[in-house]
């Protein structure tokens, strides 16, 4: 005989789980009770939220479903975030709470929410499990929806009773889905009309999203791009799918995107689009967005379709067999060549500008910073102006090397999920870049980096305001820096040494020789290649701005530049 | 107005994911009727919508792990005429077909 509890971990085990981020609380007590000699590891963050942020740092950096565990009530709600960030942005998570015993449930008990209610609209699937017996089922299931076509969370809830009954186990049981009628599969004969989309094309552009990486597609995808040739961009989701050195590769687009991949993605006249859902982020206004092209949406959720535009075929199915099919097509076919347009969109007139003016040594900073990253680094960000200034510098073809919080934008989201990424991956140099205002809202895991010896790098893009709210307020508030202004930060250094990590402040001017001064250059290495955990605070000039901006509403050719 | 029919394994949820996913567009639901229908239950919505959102809302549907089918129609003008079907065509889970954008690919 076997408790419930006992029953969750063997379960969980079969599914490959070893590790989880969580943090205990009553109703989940016989769960934490039995983890010993279960063979999974239980990772105690100071925080919910931090738990499943670094669930979701670990499935980001390995694929693998990544399990968070709370306890009911606040626990569970301290959760909330991250599952809606996991929807967003297609990360299989698995999380497990505990709820009041089955009897209490309904009745207001101490610690009882409705987290299966709450998190309906923001998971794949949930349940609430309500017999011992149903335990393994919901388990195998919950795998399954999470992993399986387009990743994302799950809710497992758990009455602390039924965690302490016990049954005979038989094992594991493996969830075989039921077959729906109107499941999606590629349509035959998409390649020939794809060929002849092509071939009446004169300005086609392939723009990459997550759902590449995704599927384990990006090394075929590679291939096709080499072959045809076309000018290519990424979604900030996208980065590393494509390598940033390939002649037909424009950079990031969308609000923060280069000049070129955004004046290209308005010229195209087909689109063709690898896994991206085509968000407000990518598109500006949605009217005017692409305004000549016709789409080609190769998606694994036809739910993503036709949100924004309308587009004209649709290939649905997973990237890893469509695109090989794709291009077993484009081979056979005979398709005119786009030189000239690639030599238009990636010439000389759309480059980047140097940067300068008051963000021209952030900019420097991140510069030095990634070019001494070996090549299968991680760079995790926070959400603001800093995250996109390093998605802007980001220079790497490391697939998964670039995590950060992109679809929800969730503040706080960097600190934690670099823990879980570190763990996934402890040969790896981890670098976790935040800004003032995002570090303080996960502050408290310093605790967990220090408890595991974490080698993480931590940044502060420190601007001494929420930057890119400020940015906003600046351009578009007429210069109302409503509640912004953080000026009254703590000195994160001395908050640093409290919790026992190496840090250091280092100041604008140290960029302003280009390349850096031999010593700063030194300070550097030592910071990325120092055994433990550091802390290095980058002093920004507040009101830096990350440019090119496509203003909220403007279509894409409407980009601000630092000269504007 | 339009109806629709959305067949769905009756699990937990599924019915709340199925009205969820008119309600987070600040959706009436003017009628809803769900019930067993076979192996299957089946929750009848009359809203009031655009085109592009019955793309949206049939394929969101789509998407839910349990519903087997949507269909989607002209409401009928009276209500008792709604659970007769005859009038609701089956949605694609997809959007347009390669048919469609052969024809047009030949025609650019």
């Amino acid at each position: 005989m076997l408790k419930g509890a006992e029953i969750v971990l063997r379960c969980l085990r079969a599914e490959g789980i070893d590790l989880v981020f969580g943090y205990p609380g009553g109703a989940i007590m016989p769960l934490y009770d039995a983890l010993d000699g279960s063979g999974v590891r239980h990772i105690l963050t100071r925080h919910e939220q931090g738990a499943v942020f670094a669930a979701e740092g670990y499935a980001r950096a390995t694929g693998r479903v990544g399990v968070a565990m709370a306890t009911s009530g606040p626990g569970a709600t301290n959760l909330v975030t991250g599952i809606a960030d996991a929807k967003m942005d297609s990360v299989p998570l698995v999380c497990i709470t505990g709820q009041v015993r089955t009897a209490m449930i309904g009745t207001d008990a101490f610690q009882e929410t409705d987290v299966f209610g709450m998190t309906l609209s923001l998971t794949k699937w949930s349940r609430i499990v309500r017999t011992i017996e149903e335990i393994p089922e919901a388990i195998a299931e919950g795998f399954h929806w999470a992993r399986s076509g387009r990743p994302g969370p799950v809710v497992i809830d758990i009455p602390t009773d039924i965690m302490k009954g016990k049954m005979e186990f038989a094992g594991a049981v493996k969830f075989i889905p039921r077959a729906k009628p109107a499941e999606a599969h590629v349509q035959p004969g998409f390649g020939e009309t794809l060929v002849a989309m092509l071939r009446a094309a004169k300005k086609p552009v392939a723009l990459v999203g997550a759902g590449a990486k995704i599927s384990g597609a990006v090394s075929d995808l590679r291939l096709m791009l080499d072959h045809l040739k076309i000018p290519t961009i990424a979604t900030v989701h996208g980065l590393g799918a494509v390598p940033p050195d390939a002649p037909y590769y424009l950079g990031m687009v969308g609000m923060h995107g280069t000049r070129a991949s955004n004046t290209a993605l308005h010229e195209t006249d087909l689109l063709l689009v690898f896994g991206a859902r085509l968000d407000d982020r990518v598109t500006g206004d949605p009217a005017r967005f692409a305004p000549d092209a016709r789409i080609v949406h190769f998606e694994i959720d036809p739910a993503q379709l036709d949100r924004v535009r309308a587009c004209e075929l649709s290939v649905i199915g997973d990237l890893a067999d469509t695109i090989p099919a794709f291009h077993r097509d484009i081979k056979a076919a005979s398709l005119p060549g786009w030189s000239e347009w690639l030599a238009i969109a990636a010439g000389p007139e759309r480059a980047e500008l140097d940067p300068r003016g008051l963000s021209q040594s952030t900019v420097r900073f991140l510069d030095e910073l990634f070019s001494r990253l070996p090549e299968n680094s991680f760079v995790v960000t926070d959400v603001g102006q800093h995250q996109m200034w390093a998605a802007q510098r980001y220079r790497s073809s490391f697939p998964r090397g670039f995590i950060t919080s992109g679809g929800l934008g969730s503040m706080g989201f960097a600190l934690p999920a670099a823990i879980g990424v570190q763990m996934a991956k402890p040969e790896a140099l981890v670098v976790c870049v935040s800004g003032d205002g995002g570090f303080q809202m996960n502050i408290q895991e310093l605790a967990t980096v220090r408890r595991l010896n974490l080698p993480i790098k931590n940044v502060i893009i420190d601007n001494k305001y929420l930057g890119m709210v400020r940015q906003w307020q600046q351009l578009f508030y007429a210069r109302n820096y409503a509640e912004t202004d953080l000026s009254d930060n703590p000195d994160f250094v001395a908050i640093a040494e409290a919790y026992k990590i190496h840090s250091f402040r280092l100041g604008e001017e140290a960029m302003r020789e280009f390349p850096v001064t031999e010593q700063t250059g030194d300070v550097l290495e030592r910071f990325l290649h120092s055994s433990g955990p550091e802390l290095l605070v980058f002093d920004c000039q507040p009101e830096a701005n990350v440019y090119p901006m496509v203003p909220a509403g403007a279509a894409l050719s409407e980009m601000l530049f630092e000269e504007d | 107005m339009h109806a629709f029919h959305i067949r769905y394994h009756n699990t937990q949820g599924t019915l709340m994911r199925i009205l969820n996913a008119a309600s987070r567009r600040a959706l009436d639901i003017p009628y809803v009727h769900a019930k067993a229908s076979g192996p299957e239950h089946k929750a009848t919505l009359l809203l009031e919508v655009n085109v592009k959102q019955i793309g949206q809302l049939c394929r969101d549907w789509h998407a839910i792990v349990d519903v087997t089918d949507v269909s989607v129609g002209a409401a009928p003008e009276s209500r008792d005429d709604l659970d007769a079907e005859p009038w609701a065509i089956s949605h694609p889970y997809t959007s347009r077909g390669v048919r469609d954008a052969s024809a047009s690919a030949a025609r650019a």
